[in-house]
Formats: C-alpha cells, sequence, structure tokens
C-alpha cells in the first residue's frame, strides 16, 4: 500500500511517501505564500519522484498542518495533533508523549501504549513565535540558522532575555547587542527563554519519561538542551523531525 | 537559496554639486539603528554622501562600515572628518565620535534639514522603536512620545511578514493601496499577534492585497494613536524606514488629516544628518562664541 501525508505548515510544506510501512520519498518546499496550493503540488510531485513512484501508484493522501485545507489534491485531512501522536508513537514506541516544536506554535501532546491521546496542551495566544522568532533573531544578530542553532558554552555573562512575549525577547537582544554583549551570548539567552517558555507549556502535564520532539525546531540543538536541562529528560528526537507531522498523515492513510 | 523577501535595499549616494575640496567644515553623522545604519558626511551645511546598511551584530562594527562606504570612492578619508557624532541604539559605540547624542534630538535636526525649518510634528518610524516629537521652528522640542513597550518592533516585523507572505518588502506598499475597501486593521497592539491574525486571514483565502492592508494599516493606526495624544500641526515629517513604505504614510495622512511635508532626501536618513549637524556644532562652537564676545 502507498500512502503520501502532506503537512502544510505555515513556513514549510512537508510530503511524504509511505510504501508499505517505509518510508520512500520526502520533500519540503518553502509553503509559498500565495500560491501554497502549488508549493503543495511541487512537494508531493517531488517526493513521489524521489520514491521513484507515479501519481496512479498512490492509494491515499492525506493532509496536516494549519493549512491543510490547501492540498486539494488530499481525499482527507487530519489535525495537527493526531497526526504528530501517530508517528511519535511509529518512530518510537516506547515514547508517551511527544513535544513539537514549529514556526509560531507548539503543542505538548500525552498518549498512552495504544498511542491514543490522552491529553495536550498548546502555546498561549500571547506566546506565539518559535521558529519564526529565532529566524527574526539570526537575522538581527547577523547568524545563520546553523550559527544560531550551536549549543554554547553556557557562559551567558548573566544575561537573560524575555521568556514570555517574543517582541520583548527581541527589544532585550537589541538593548544588549548595543551594549557590547557577544552575539553568541545573546543567541544562548534566546534558547534558554524559548527553553522556558516551553517547559512551562509542559510542566504541568508531568512528561517525565520517554519524550519524543519534533518540529523544524527540535533540529535546533541549543533549544532542545537547554529544555532538555530544565525538564530533566532525555528526548527521543527523529533524523528528520521536522517531516513528523507528514509522516503521520502518510500513517493515518495506510491505517 | 530561497528568495529574501525580507531584505530591503542598501545604498549609497554622492552628491555630484558638492566639491569637498573647498569645504570648511567636514562633518559626519551615524545613526546605528536596531535594524538600519546610516552615515552621512556633511560639507559645511550641504549633504555630500551617504550610506545606508543593515545593523549588523556589533553596532562598532556598523557604524565603521558604514561610514567606510559613505567615503568610498569620494576621496575623502577618515582623517578629512573634523568631528563625528552618533546616534541611535549604538550610539555610543560609534568609533571616532566625540559625541553621543540621543535620536530625539538628532531627529528634529535632521528632520528640520531635510523637510525645511516649518515643520512642527516629526513622526519617526523606526524598525524598533517609533516616536512623535512636536518642535518649534528653532529646533525647540516641545514634547515627545515613545512607542509603549508593547508595541514594539512594529518596523522588523513586516520584514517576517514578508517572508510569510513571500512578498518582496519594496512592493507590499504599492499592494496594500490595490484594495477597494479598507479592511479592518489587525491587532494594533502587538507585533505577534498582528502577524499571527494576518496568517489567520491569509488561511482563510483573502487576497493578498488585502492582508497587507490591514496590516500596515494596524501600524499606521498605532502611529497614529501615539500622534493623537499630542497637539496637531500641519507641518508634519515623516522619518525612518516604515516612511519609504507608501502603505503605511498613506494611511496616516488620511487617519490624521494632515498632508505631510515632502522632501527630496531619503528619509530614513534623519537621525544620520542631525547628528552629522550637531558634529558640525561642535566644530564651529568655539568659533561662534568668539563672535559673541566680540
Amino acid at each position: 500500500m502507498i500512502t503520501i501525508g502532506i503537512d502544510m505548515g505555515i513556513e514549510n510544506v512537508k510530503a511524504v511517501v509511505l510504501k508499505d510501512g517505509k518510508v520512500v520519498g520526502m520533500a519540503l518546499v518553502a509553503s509559498g505564500g500565495a500560491e501554497r496550493s502549488q508549493s503543495a503540488e511541487q512537494a508531493w510531485q517531488e517526493a513521489l519522484k524521489q520514491a521513484k513512484l507515479t501519481q496512479s501508484d498512490v492509494d491515499k493522501v492525506v493532509s496536516t498542518g494549519q493549512w491543510r485545507w490547501d492540498a486539494g489534491f488530499a481525499d482527507e485531512d487530519v489535525a495537527e495533533t493526531v497526526a504528530e501522536a501517530k508517528a511519535a508513537h511509529w518512530l518510537f514506541p516506547q515514547a508517551r508523549s511527544v513535544i513539537d516544536i514549529g514556526a509560531d506554535k507548539a503543542r505538548a501532546i500525552k498518549f498512552d501504549a495504544d498511542g491514543k491521546i490522552i491529553q495536550f496542551y498548546r502555546n498561549q495566544k500571547c506566546s506565539l513565535g518559535f521558529g519564526l522568532l529565532i529566524e527574526s533573531m539570526a537575522r538581527t544578530l547577523g547568524m545563520t540558522i546553523e550559527e544560531i542553532s550551536h549549543p554554547g558554552t553556557g557562559k551567558q555573562n548573566g544575561i537573560s532575555l524575555n521568556d514570555r512575549c517574543g517582541p520583548f525577547a527581541e527589544l532585550d537582544a537589541v538593548l544588549l547587542l548595543h551594549d557590547n554583549v557577544p552575539r553568541e551570548s545573546i543567541a544562548q539567552a534566546l534558547s534558554e527563554a524559548i527553553a522556558t517558555r516551553l517547559n512551562s507549556l509542559v510542566n504541568e502535564m508531568g512528561l517525565d519519561k520517554e519524550v519524543a520532539v519534533i518540529g523544524g525546531v527540535a533540529q535546533n540543538a541549543a533549544v532542545v538542551n537547554a529544555l532538555s536541562k530544565l525538564m530533566g529528560v532525555k528526548f527521543l528526537i527523529p533524523e528528520q523531525p521536522q517531516f513528523a507531522g507528514a509522516l503521520g498523515a502518510a500513517l493515518i492513510a495506510a491505517s | 537559496m530561497t528568495q529574501e523577501y525580507w531584505r530591503w535595499p542598501e545604498s549609497r549616494w554622492t552628491a555630484s554639486d558638492v566639491d569637498c575640496k573647498k569645504a570648511n567644515t567636514i562633518t559626519a553623522g551615524v545613526d546605528v539603528g536596531a535594524v538600519s545604519t546610516q552615515a552621512v558626511v556633511m560639507c559645511d551645511d550641504k549633504l555630500f554622501s551617504y550610506a545606508n546598511m543593515r545593523t549588523g551584530p556589533d553596532s562598532a562594527g556598523s557604524a565603521r562600515r558604514a561610514l567606510e562606504w559613505a567615503l568610498e570612492g569620494t576621496g575623502l578619508k577618515a582623517g578629512d572628518i573634523k568631528a563625528s557624532v552618533g546616534t541611535g541604539y549604538g550610539r555610543k559605540n560609534v568609533p571616532g565620535a566625540q559625541q553621543a547624542v540621543n535620536e530625539i534630538a538628532c531627529h528634529v535636526l535632521g528632520a528640520q534639514f531635510m523637510f525645511g525649518p516649518s515643520v512642527k510634528t516629526v513622526i519617526d518610524m523606526g524598525g524598533q522603536e517609533s516616536r512623535v516629537i512636536s518642535c518649534n521652528e528653532w529646533g525647540r522640542i516641545f514634547e515627545f512620545m515613545v512607542n509603549d513597550k508593547c508595541a514594539t518592533g512594529m518596523g522588523r516585523s513586516i520584514e517576517t511578514m514578508a517572508n510569510l507572505l513571500q512578498v518582496p518588502i519594496t512592493e507590499m506598499g504599492d499592494m496594500s493601496l490595490k484594495v477597494e475597501k479598507e479592511p479592518e486593521p489587525v491587532s494594533t497592539s502587538c507585533y505577534a499577534l498582528a502577524n499571527s491574525q494576518a496568517l489567520g486571514r491569509f488561511r482563510a483565502g483573502i487576497a493578498l492585497n488585502e492582508i497587507i492592508a490591514g496590516y500596515l494599516f494596524a501600524v499606521a493606526h498605532r502611529l497614529c494613536t501615539l500622534a493623537g495624544r499630542m497637539k496637531k500641526e500641519n507641518d508634519v515629517a515623516f522619518t525612518g524606514g516604515l516612511a519609504k513604505n507608501i502603505g503605511v504614510t498613506k494611511r496616516l495622512e488620511r487617519e490624521l488629516g494632515v498632508t505631510a511635508l515632502h522632501s527630496d532626501y531619503d528619509p530614513q536618513l534623519a537621525g544620520a544628518i542631525g547628528a552629522a549637524l550637531f558634529a558640525r556644532k561642535l566644530v564651529e562652537k568655539p568659533l561662534l562664541q568668539t563672535a559673541g564676545a566680540r
């Protein structure tokens, strides 16, 4: 059976091709602004090409993500929470919860041994911006995403950024920058501020064992390390965490 | 490499009609902002050259690079500059500057140079902060308002919006004016909420120009509430990077019920020109004092 999952995020469209329980193709395309349905088209064509398959081979397409209704060719759509829990459970059968850190939203989902969702939390409206904030700060600090994601030495020179509000954190960063604080320290403080915010999202759920982390920001070692330290948990992170949502959708299509 | 929609053009310029060799006093002003840095070189009371670029990770380096670029190809060297003044967030880090002057004072001086002495209100719309300043024709400042902390980073957030909507930042203003009816603004208090609401409209399939219109309307409305707390005068000058966004300026004019003054200078230069004029005062002050003593 061949199925496709499409994750229509606000920054990127991700597609995963699943053949008999194996991932055979993956593609990531920038979300394309107003042309995002074309981006979706492009993403699944590219993923199919990688899998050396054609459109007619596909049994079912399921979309997910904030803009999941824009993938017109999908047979069904599924909420992000469901897709993510599915993917986390499939990737790490021992996992009992998953934290997704995306461009502007984050959520934490707790599920049982069968992958059934027990509880989930989303970030509050007033704490938007995770990946987007990191990108904007990278522009301000003149660093690449790779540089800003590099876990620091832990030396912060006693500085911290606002951990509740993205705009305030940026203002703090600008003031520190012009006070000649090294940008590496500010980048480290940013990662810790984001980790603090995420920690406050999950700490009342009591996630204490086998936590998977997915989403684009899961590739950011600085944020992940800081969060791991705060929570006192070692995370399970897939090789390509940004594709987890699409993978979940493909798995749901297959079931 | 995907296209960088947020990137605005950096620029430099040299006056063709000013002979720097005949100048008595050559001064420089450097405005190191949160997002952009401008350096200007003035020959006596004339603008000679300028450079406008993105602020880098260290303010001293940004100031140095901007000044070097402004001097490039002009035949002038850093040593020819008699005095220089720094302003903006990084004003204390401008290498070689005799003094750091706050942005409010520099913007008034700069705006009166660029728009003429009739300027009574300066609305500076920057990347991180916005300010409304009221002054008289002699440059005396009566009062000023700076945005609330909650309205920080409005200029900068347009860069993020440009990336998300995949519209080049320089085209947003024109696009936003192509609407039949002005849409409701998005959040006028917080850019994170404004971005999220704009994306929500995007999701709902609303046309791109209407989304941008609602976004820029929110930016303009916020500036308007800031200006609304002050005495309304007709001689208004818009300065700062957002003053180049016609979608913001047109809406601001409409809401304030004024027509802003026109200037041939780049509105982003106001702070740096003001700083250079301050530098000139530093050089010529001893002369003036002697003249006064006679």
